[in-house]
C-alpha cells in the first residue's frame, strides 16, 4: 500500500472516529453509546491494520486484531450484559445540557486541531491528521467521563478515551511495542470487569446512584 | 455558453425539479406502505391531490390580512427560484458570463419561503398556526446555520459558493474523498431530515395538532392556495436532495447539450434522487418521531459535525 493511499485512508477512518465520538457524546441512550463505542473500536482496528499494511510492521496487524477482538467485541458484550443485568433506565441524564457539551466538545477540536501546529515535529508524516484526532478523542472521552451521571457511560467515555489515547500512539510513534499494547489491552478489559463488578455490588447493595455518592464528600 | 443559454437550462431544470417533486412525495410515501406491510397509494398520488386541490375553492379566514392570498404564491415562487440555482442535469464548465446566485442565495431563498408561511400562519390567527411557526422557526435556527457550515466547508476546498461550479469541480475529485467530506456528509444526512420535514424531527403525514410542525402552518389554507404550498413543500423536499447530491455525489452531470449526453444525466440525477429517497423512506420506518425538546439535540449533532468539517478544512 501505497504511503499516499494510507494517510488519506487514515484521515478518513480519523473522521469517522471523530463522528462516533459526537454519536457518543449525543447518545440519549446507553445501547446507542455502547454500539457506537464499539463502532469506534473497528475503524481504530482498521486504521491499525491501514498502517501496518503501509509500514510492513508485523507487530500492529497483532495489535489491530487485538483491538477488534478485545474493544470492539468482548468490552460492548461485557457493558451490554451489565447494563441487562442492572435492569437500569436507558436514557442518560447529562450532569450540563447537551449544547453546552457540544459547544466544549466543538471547543475541544479547534485546540486539537491548533495545537498540532506546534507539536508538528513529533508526529509521523504518514498518519496525517491522526494525533489532533487522537487528542480530541482522549479530552473528549474525558468530558463524557465528567458530563454524565451513570456509571455506565463514564465507563464508556474511559473506553472512548483509551481509544484516543492509542490512536495518538499510532500518530507519533507507529504504536506502542507489542507487549506494552497487549498490558495495556488486558489492563482496560480488567478495569472493565472491576468497574462492572463494582457497579453491580454498589447497586445490589445500596441502591444508590454516582451522583450520590456526592455526599459522602467530608 | 451565452446568457440566454444558461437562463434557458435553469428554468428546464427548475421546471424538472417543480414536476418531479411530487413524484418524490410520492416514492417515499409507497416505500414506507411496503416496508409496513401495505399496497399504499400510487406513487402518482401527490399529483391527484395537487389537482384536486387546484379545482377547490379558497375559505379564508376573517382575521387574515389581504397579504394572506398571496403567500402561497410567493413561497411557491422562492422555492422555485431556489430549484433554478441547482445543478440537476447541467453543470457549468466555466464560470458563468452571468452569475444567476449561489449557495448562500440558494439556502437564503430557503429561509424566505419558510419565514412567508410562517408570517402566513400567524397572520391566519389560528392557534395550531402559531405553534406551528414557532416551532418550524425552532428547527429553521438550527438547521440553516448549520446547512451554511457544512456547504461552506465544501467550497473552502473548491474556491467557490456557485452550486454548479461546486459540482463540476468536485466531479474531477470524486474518487479524492477528504476526511471533512466525509463528515459534512453525516451534517447534511442529518440536516437533510429536518429540512425535508422528516422523522425523526418532523412527521409529514401526522394530523395531530399537538405534534405538527410544518403541517401545522398549512391549517389556515385551502384550495390553490394550499396545493401552491404542498407543491413548494414536494419542490423543497427535491430542491434538499439535489443540494446534497451536488455537494456529494456530482456524478454524471452533462456539460453541453447532446441528447446522449443528457439521457445520462438523467439516468444520473434519477439514480442519485432515489439512494437519497430510499434512506429518507428507511430513516422514516425505523425511527419513531424525536419528543420536539430533544430535536435541538439531533440537529446540534449535524451542526457540530458541519463545524467540525469546516474546522478540519481550515486548521
Amino acid at each position: 500500500m501505497s504511503v499516499e493511499l494510507a494517510t488519506r485512508l487514515i484521515d478518513v477512518l480519523g473522521a469517522l472516529l471523530l463522528f462516533t465520538m459526537l454519536l457518543i457524546l449525543a447518545a440519549g441512550q446507553l445501547f446507542r453509546a455502547i454500539y457506537a463505542v464499539a463502532a469506534q473500536a473497528v475503524f481504530l482496528g482498521i486504521a491499525g491494520a491501514v498502517l501496518a499494511a503501509a509500514t510492513g510492521n508485523v507487530d500492529l496487524w497483532v495489535i489491530a486484531g487485538i483491538t477488534i477482538l478485545a474493544k470492539a467485541m468482548l468490552l460492548p458484550w461485557l457493558l451490554i450484559r451489565v447494563v441487562r443485568r442492572l435492569q437500569i433506565a436507558r436514557e442518560i441524564e447529562p450532569v450540563i445540557p447537551s449544547h453546552v457539551t457540544f459547544t466544549i466538545a466543538a471547543g475541544i477540536v479547534v485546540l486539537a486541531f491548533h495545537l498540532n501546529a506546534s507539536l508538528g515535529s513529533v508526529r509521523q508524516a504518514i498518519t496525517g491528521n491522526a494525533l489532533p484526532v487522537g487528542l480530541t478523542l482522549i479530552l473528549i472521552g474525558v468530558l463524557v467521563m465528567a458530563s454524565r451521571r451513570k456509571a455506565l457511560v463514564q465507563m464508556v467515555g474511559l473506553f472512548a478515551s483509551e481509544n484516543g489515547i492509542f490512536f495518538t500512539a499510532m500518530a507519533i510513534s507507529q504504536g506502542m511495542p507489542l507487549i506494552i499494547e497487549i498490558g495495556i489491552v488486558l489492563d482496560v478489559v480488567l478495569g472493565a470487569l472491576v468497574m462492572g463488578i463494582l457497579v453491580l455490588r454498589v447497586r445490589s447493595s445500596v441502591d444508590t446512584d454516582i451522583a450520590d455518592l456526592e455526599s459522602l464528600k467530608g | 455558453m451565452g446568457g440566454t443559454g444558461q437562463i434557458a437550462k435553469a428554468v428546464a431544470q427548475a421546471g424538472l425539479i417543480v414536476l418531479l417533486g411530487p413524484l418524490v412525495t410520492g416514492f417515499v410515501q409507497k416505500l414506507k406502505a411496503r416496508l409496513q406491510c401495505r399496497q399504499g397509494a400510487s406513487v402518482l398520488q401527490p399529483y391527484r391531490d395537487l389537482s384536486k386541490l387546484l379545482r377547490k375553492g379558497t375559505v379564508q379566514s376573517d382575521s387574515a390580512s389581504p397579504f394572506f392570498r398571496a403567500i402561497p404564491v410567493l413561497v411557491l415562487a422562492a422555492t422555485v427560484t431556489a430549484a433554478a440555482l441547482l445543478p440537476v442535469l447541467w453543470a457549468p464548465a466555466q464560470p458563468a458570463t452571468l452569475p444567476l446566485g449561489d449557495a448562500i442565495l440558494l439556502i437564503a431563498l430557503l429561509a424566505l419561503a419558510r419565514f412567508l408561511l410562517a408570517i402566513g400562519a400567524l397572520d391566519a390567527g389560528g392557534a395550531f398556526g402559531g405553534m406551528g411557526a414557532s416551532r418550524e422557526m425552532t428547527v429553521g435556527l438550527l438547521v440553516e446555520p448549520a446547512l451554511m457550515l457544512a456547504v461552506f466547508s465544501i467550497a473552502v476546498s473548491v474556491g467557490t459558493t456557485d452550486v454548479g461550479m461546486l459540482a463540476a469541480r468536485r466531479e474531477t475529485l470524486t474518487l479524492a474523498w477528504q476526511a471533512p467530506d466525509l463528515l459534512a456528509l453525516f451534517a447534511m444526512l442529518i440536516l437533510m431530515l429536518a429540512e425535508t420535514g422528516r422523522i425523526p424531527v418532523d412527521n409529514p403525514d401526522t394530523h395531530l395538532e399537538l405534534t405538527m410542525l410544518h403541517e401545522g402552518m398549512l391549517l389556515e389554507h385551502s384550495g390553490p392556495g394550499l396545493a401552491c404550498i404542498v407543491l413548494a413543500t414536494h419542490t423543497k423536499q427535491l430542491v434538499t436532495l439535489t443540494l446534497v447530491a451536488a455537494l456529494f455525489l456530482p456524478l454524471g452531470l452533462a456539460r453541453g447539450t447532446a441528447p446522449a449526453e443528457i439521457a445520462l444525466a438523467t439516468a444520473a440525477f434519477a439514480g442519485k434522487v432515489l439512494v437519497l429517497a430510499t434512506f429518507l423512506g428507511l430513516v422514516e420506518s425505523s425511527y419513531a418521531k424525536l419528543r420536539f425538546f430533544r430535536v435541538p439535540q439531533f440537529l446540534g449533532l449535524g451542526l457540530v459535525c458541519a463545524f467540525l468539517a469546516l474546522a478540519l478544512r481550515i486548521l
